[in-house]
C-alpha cells in the first residue's frame, strides 16, 4: 500500500490569547505556507495604514509606493519572527516605520544632511511661538508642515495623531519609552504650530 | 503676565486637554491658568484645532498596481503557491480591461498547477503541510506522477495559449491606449520573452522530460504573466488619467 508523508507543523495559536491574535497567527501561517490568497488578505487589511504612515513619513506618493512594496515584500520574508507577542498591525506598523526611517536616513546621508532621529529640544521656545492666530490652514498646508518635521518625532507624531495609535503602542512600534513617545508628540504639536503659524 | 517656568507646569496638561484625556480635576486647574494666561490659551486654542485638522487628513489609498507587483515579485521568487487576483475599482470603459485582467488570473491558476507538479517531479521539498510522494510508492506511481504532470502542463499551456489570444484582441481593442513609443517598449519586451519561450519549448521538444527546460519555460511564462499585468495595470493608469502612476510603471517595464 503507497504511503504518503504528512508534514505537521505544530500550531503557535495559543486558546489563551485574545481571538484578534488568535486569527492574526492562523492568517500568518497560511501566508508563511504560501498561500497567495492569504497574503493578500493580510495586504488587504494593512496596506491602507502603512501607505498612509509611508506617504506621511516620506512626504510623496511615489517614494511610499516603493516602500510599500519593499515593506511587504520584507513583511513576507519576515513572517516566521511573527510569534503573536503584538498585534500582527503593530508588527506591521514597526517593520513599516523603520523601513521609512531607513529610507529618510539613507535620503539624509545621500544629501550629506545631518539630522537627529529624535528631537530633543525641550520645546518651549515653540510653545511661545506666535501661534496660528486667525490664520486659515488647510490640510494641504498641514500636510506639507508634517513633512518638515524631524523624522523622530515626525513618526512619533504620524503614528498617534494621524493614525490614532496609544503612546504606548507608539512606544513599542518605535522602541522607545512610553514617555518619550509623549515628548515626542509634543514636541511635533509645537514644531506644527510655529510652521503653520509663520 | 505669567512666568515662563509657570506656563511649562501646564504644557503637558494643555496637550492633554486637546486629546480629550485631561481629568476633570486637573482641568479645573488649567481652567483657571488658561483664563489668566493669553499665550497658553492661545497655546490650547491652536493644539484643539490642529487636532481637529489632523483627525480630518484623509487616508490615501495605494493604487492596486502595488499590490499586483508584491504579488508578481512573490510568485516571480517562487515564495506563494496561489494565483493572484486583481481588485479594485472598474470603470464602464474599463470592461474589457477587466477581462484581461480575468484573463491573467486564469493564466496565472494555470501556471500554478504546474508547481507542484514539477517540485513533485523533481523530489524538492513542499511547503509545509503538503502531502509529497515517496519512493516506497514505486514505479508505477512516478509514471502515474509523470502523466499527471504531463497533463498539467499542457492544460496549463492550452488555458495560456486561449489567454493570451483573448487579452490581444482586448488589448487590440484599446490600441489608442498607449503612445508609439510605449507600444514599442511593451511589444519588444513581450517579444524577448517569447523567444525564451520557444527556446524553452524547442530544448522540450528535444527533451520532453528535461526538468531544466520544462523550469525554463515555466520561468519564462512567469515574466509573461507579470509583463501582462503591468500592461493591464499600465492601461488601468492612462485611462485614469494618472501621468505619474503610469510613467512609473513605464520604468518598472524598462527596468524588467
Amino acid at each position: 500500500m503507497a504511503t504518503s508523508k504528512v508534514t505537521v507543523q505544530p500550531s503557535p495559536v495559543n486558546a489563551a490569547m485574545p481571538p484578534g491574535r488568535q486569527a492574526d497567527l492562523v492568517l500568518v501561517e497560511r501566508c508563511k505556507a504560501g498561500d497567495l490568497t492569504a497574503f493578500e488578505e493580510l495586504y488587504r487589511a494593512h496596506s491602507g495604514r502603512l501607505f498612509s504612515v509611508a506617504c506621511r513619513m516620506l512626504g510623496n506618493t511615489a517614494d511610499a509606493e516603493d516602500l510599500l512594496q519593499d515593506i511587504f515584500l520584507a513583511a513576507h520574508r519576515k513572517l516566521d519572527s511573527f510569534r503573536g507577542d503584538s498585534a500582527l498591525g503593530t508588527w506591521l506598523y514597526r517593520l513599516a516605520t523603520n523601513q521609512c526611517l531607513d529610507y529618510l536616513r539613507s535620503r539624509t546621508a545621500r544629501s550629506n544632511q545631518l539630522t537627529g532621529a529624535l528631537d530633543d529640544e525641550p520645546g518651549l521656545a515653540d510653545a511661545s511661538s506666535r501661534g496660528l492666530g486667525e490664520r486659515v490652514v488647510t490640510r494641504m498646508d498641514l500636510e506639507r508642515a508634517v513633512a518638515q518635521l524631524p523624522e523622530g518625532c515626525r513618526a512619533a507624531f504620524v503614528l498617534h495623531d494621524v493614525e490614532g495609535l496609544e503612546h504606548r503602542e507608539v512606544a513599542d512600534v518605535l522602541g522607545i519609552a512610553e514617555g518619550t513617545s509623549k515628548s515626542q508628540v509634543h514636541k511635533a504639536r509645537l514644531r506644527l504650530r510655529t510652521l503653520l503659524g509663520r | 503676565m505669567k512666568t515662563n517656568m509657570e506656563c511649562a507646569r501646564y504644557l503637558e496638561a494643555i496637550h492633554e486637554l486637546a486629546d480629550g484625556t485631561l481629568g476633570p480635576i486637573r482641568r479645573a486647574e488649567l481652567q483657571l491658568h488658561l483664563d489668566d494666561c493669553d499665550a497658553c490659551r492661545a497655546l490650547a486654542d491652536d493644539l484643539v484645532r490642529l487636532r481637529s485638522l489632523t483627525a480630518s487628513l484623509d487616508r490615501p489609498v495605494p493604487p492596486n498596481r502595488v499590490w499586483l507587483q508584491i504579488a508578481g515579485r512573490l510568485r516571480h521568487e517562487g515564495r506563494v503557491t496561489a494565483p493572484v487576483t486583481v481588485t479594485g475599482r472598474v470603470g464602464r470603459q474599463a470592461a474589457l480591461l477587466a477581462i484581461a485582467a480575468g484573463l491573467v488570473i486564469a493564466v496565472g491558476a494555470s501556471l500554478m498547477l504546474l508547481v507542484p507538479g514539477f517540485r513533485a517531479s523533481r523530489q524538492t521539498p513542499s511547503p509545509a503541510g503538503a502531502v509529497v510522494g515517496t519512493p516506497s510508492q514505486g514505479n508505477a506511481a512516478t509514471t502515474e506522477a509523470v502523466q499527471s504532470v504531463e497533463t498539467e502542463f499542457r492544460l496549463a499551456e492550452q488555458h495560456y495559449q486561449n489567454a493570451i489570444a483573448k487579452l490581444e484582441q482586448a488589448a487590440k481593442s484599446e490600441e489608442g491606449a498607449f503612445d508609439a513609443q510605449t507600444a514599442a517598449m511593451l511589444q519588444k519586451n513581450l517579444q524577448v520573452i517569447d523567444h525564451a519561450i520557444a527556446e524553452s519549448r524547442a530544448a522540450l521538444r528535444t527533451e520532453p522530460q528535461s526538468a531544466p527546460a520544462r523550469d525554463s519555460l515555466f520561468d519564462a511564462l512567469k515574466r509573461k504573466v507579470v509583463m501582462l499585468q503591468d500592461t493591464i495595470a499600465l492601461m488601468n493608469e492612462m485611462r485614469k488619467g494618472d501621468s505619474a502612476g503610469a510613467a512609473q510603471l513605464i520604468e518598472g517595464i524598462k527596468k524588467s
